[in-house]
């Protein structure tokens, strides 16, 4: 695509989405709305670390989960207005991402994968084991709403926490996109590519990494954060590495390496489940199934094969 | 100190079992490149199947584990044709999210199999040693002669067989190996036997010394890998040494600290060897 028609294709995707509350009727399906907004804003960050780079991390939703016991806590523990505590969410996320990546992304091979699937795990144990602290399964309830009741926007209301959600998702994306066009995003991509040669001329690729890495774990903390006073409820269970896994379908489905990508796999991730409802136990194995088949006859995801369509369409017209 | 020797004992028999995982991830990443990561599903799948050929068809424990292990390596050979095959040559990544594309499937099917109870494989070996103060039951003490004998056994054979050989020359240099003659489309299939055999015995293990439950696979196969990491990748001494380094710190964790965070104990440990160590305790630097 042009870029034209680049410009003209997301103008058209935002204004379907500002459109989309207006054209649900179903109080429900606005629900998943927001929820896969939310899942955008991690799946963008997912893609920074796996698409671009060629890393897998596997400890996405348990950054989801620090950011949401962040900003909850502070809120509960040392009055924070929710706007300031939301904004520091991404920020406590950072530090912990800098203490798992740094030993991990100075080894090379699958290292990485490893400690952050095992960090995730420890992420998991604690929120369920630390009661004091997390209140263990029962979880944190009464998180409050963003803004006051009389303000100018009120926030309880689901419409308008929709159009939050929207713009904060809409501004990450954007953070995305100038992040893997500027210098340090073709470096990201030239490590994925051939990371000997990028350590040949002379660059540290495990500084890149790491920023890769910390960039993609204040996505997830946003994320969570956001999700924590969209739901005023959190526990454990959203932010095990079930979820982590999650994410990871969400870019491959979607088209990892994309923009559009984690979009896309990020509204499939949600509303697939609700459609598989009929096949509850069987979630696990499809899901298992669709990763496979699509990682070995789509591994440009859906992004990839509609790209390959429109050139083949275009092609024919001519 | 009584309670300490306790302590170390318990963490031989769980690091044995470590040992084991780590050897089949070990060997499979050495030849394929992969991280395999659904053998701790698999090994889960093969400690069910025992469970089940001992509780319904009443099968004695010996022939349970030999059936459990025909079918466990008809899954782990069908993985590795249909599976991870198809991205043999594709970018490295590719075969990862196959990987936990796999693990998400057996998992499934464990639970679709299995059921979400936890299950507990019977054993009629209910004695207890008592050596100077320190208990030793028999279940745990087969367990630590059993996990020795697979290690003994697999080092043989990697080292002194002919196929044992083939795959060291695929491991070093597939191209070479093609070259004088290895048939490099078998090889895998050997290794995924081997992998998938000591993944099923290690199964066996868990389920009758603790318990099988969903879950426990994933717990299982970090472990393993973490194995690696702690003892250096690709070295077979690496993987004893690195096994029993983690079940005794997690004994000993579990024991004098708190049980709920043992693994929060292990995940320390792995990250200061990362930091300080990081081609492991036995690599070469």
């Amino acid at each position: 695509m042009t870029r034209n028609r680049t410009t003209l294709f997301y103008a058209l995707a935002l204004l379907g989405f500002i459109l989309l509350p207006q054209l649900i009727t179903v109080k429900y399906y606005l629900h998943l709305s927001v929820l896969a907004l939310v899942w955008v804003i991690a799946a963008q960050g997912q893609n920074l670390i796996q698409g671009y780079t060629g890393y897998v991390s596997i400890v996405q939703a348990g950054f989801m989960g620090i950011g949401a016991y962040s900003t909850a806590l502070m809120g509960l523990h040392f009055d924070m207005p929710v706007w300031l505590s939301i904004a520091l969410a991404p920020v406590i996320t950072a530090f912990f991402a800098l203490l798992t990546g740094y030993p991990s992304l100075r080894v090379k091979g699958h290292y990485f994968a490893i400690v952050t699937l095992a960090f995730n795990m420890v992420i998991f144990i604690v929120l369920m084991n630390f009661h004091q602290l997390t209140q263990g399964e029962a979880g944190i309830t009464g998180i409050p709403k963003p803004g006051s009741k009389d303000g100018l926007f009120n926030f309880r209301d689901r419409e308008t926490y929709y159009y939050l959600v929207l713009v904060i998702a809409t501004l990450m994306t954007g953070l995305a996109a100038l992040i893997v066009r500027s210098r340090i995003g073709q470096t990201l991509v030239a490590i994925r590519q051939n990371e000997d040669l990028v350590g040949a001329i002379g660059i540290a690729a495990w500084k890149y990494k790491l920023f890769a890495f910390v960039t993609s774990a204040m996505f997830g903390g946003l994320a969570g954060a956001i999700y924590a006073h969209y739901q005023s409820f959190i526990n454990p269970e959203i932010f095990g590495v079930a979820q982590s896994l999650d994410a990871i379908l969400a870019v491959i489905i979607g088209g990892s390496g994309t923009i559009a990508g984690p979009v896309i796999g990020a509204f499939f991730v949600v509303l697939l489940p609700e459609y598989l409802r009929f096949a509850d136990s069987f979630r696990l194995i499809l899901y298992g199934l669709i990763l496979v088949l699509a990682t070995i006859f789509m591994p440009r995801g859906i992004v990839g094969v509609t790209g390959d369509l429109l050139a083949r369409l275009g092609k024919r017209g001519k | 100190m009584i309670e300490i020797i306790q302590q170390i004992i318990n963490g031989v028999a769980i690091g044995g079992v470590y040992v084991l995982i780590a050897l089949g991830l070990t060997t499979v990443f050495g030849i394929l490149g992969i991280a395999h990561f659904a053998h701790g599903s698999v090994s889960m799948f093969g400690g069910y199947l025992t469970f089940f050929f001992v509780t319904a068809w009443g099968l004695p424990l010996i022939a349970a584990i030999m059936v459990s292990l025909v079918v466990g390596l008809m899954l782990g050979v069908l993985i590795e044709l249909l599976a991870y095959r198809p991205v043999r040559d594709a970018n490295h990544i590719n075969a990862f999210i196959v990987a936990l594309g796999l693990t998400m499937m057996v998992e499934g099917l464990n639970l679709e199999f299995f059921g979400h109870e936890q299950v507990v494989i019977p054993t009629d070996l209910d004695r207890v040693f008592n050596i100077g103060g320190v208990t030793i039951p028999e279940l745990r003490l087969y367990v630590i002669l059993a996990a020795a004998m697979l290690i003994v056994a697999m080092t043989l054979f990697v080292e002194k067989t002919k196929t044992g050989q083939a795959i060291r020359a695929v491991a070093e240099n597939r191209d070479a190996a093609i070259l004088m003659g290895v048939n490099v489309n078998t090889i895998p299939l050997v290794v995924f036997s081997i992998s998938t055999a000591l993944g099923v015995c290690a199964g066996v293990m868990v389920g009758s010394l603790f318990a099988i439950a969903p879950g426990i696979g994933e717990g299982l196969v970090v472990k393993g890998f973490a194995v690696l990491i702690l003892g250096g990748l690709g070295s077979i001494p690496g993987a004893v040494v690195g096994g029993l380094v983690l079940g005794i710190t997690e004994a000993l964790a579990a024991g004098f600290i708190s049980s709920a965070y043992k693994d929060v104990i292990a995940f320390v440990v792995m990250i200061g060897v990362l930091l300080f160590r990081p081609q492991g305790l036995m690599g070469k630097a």
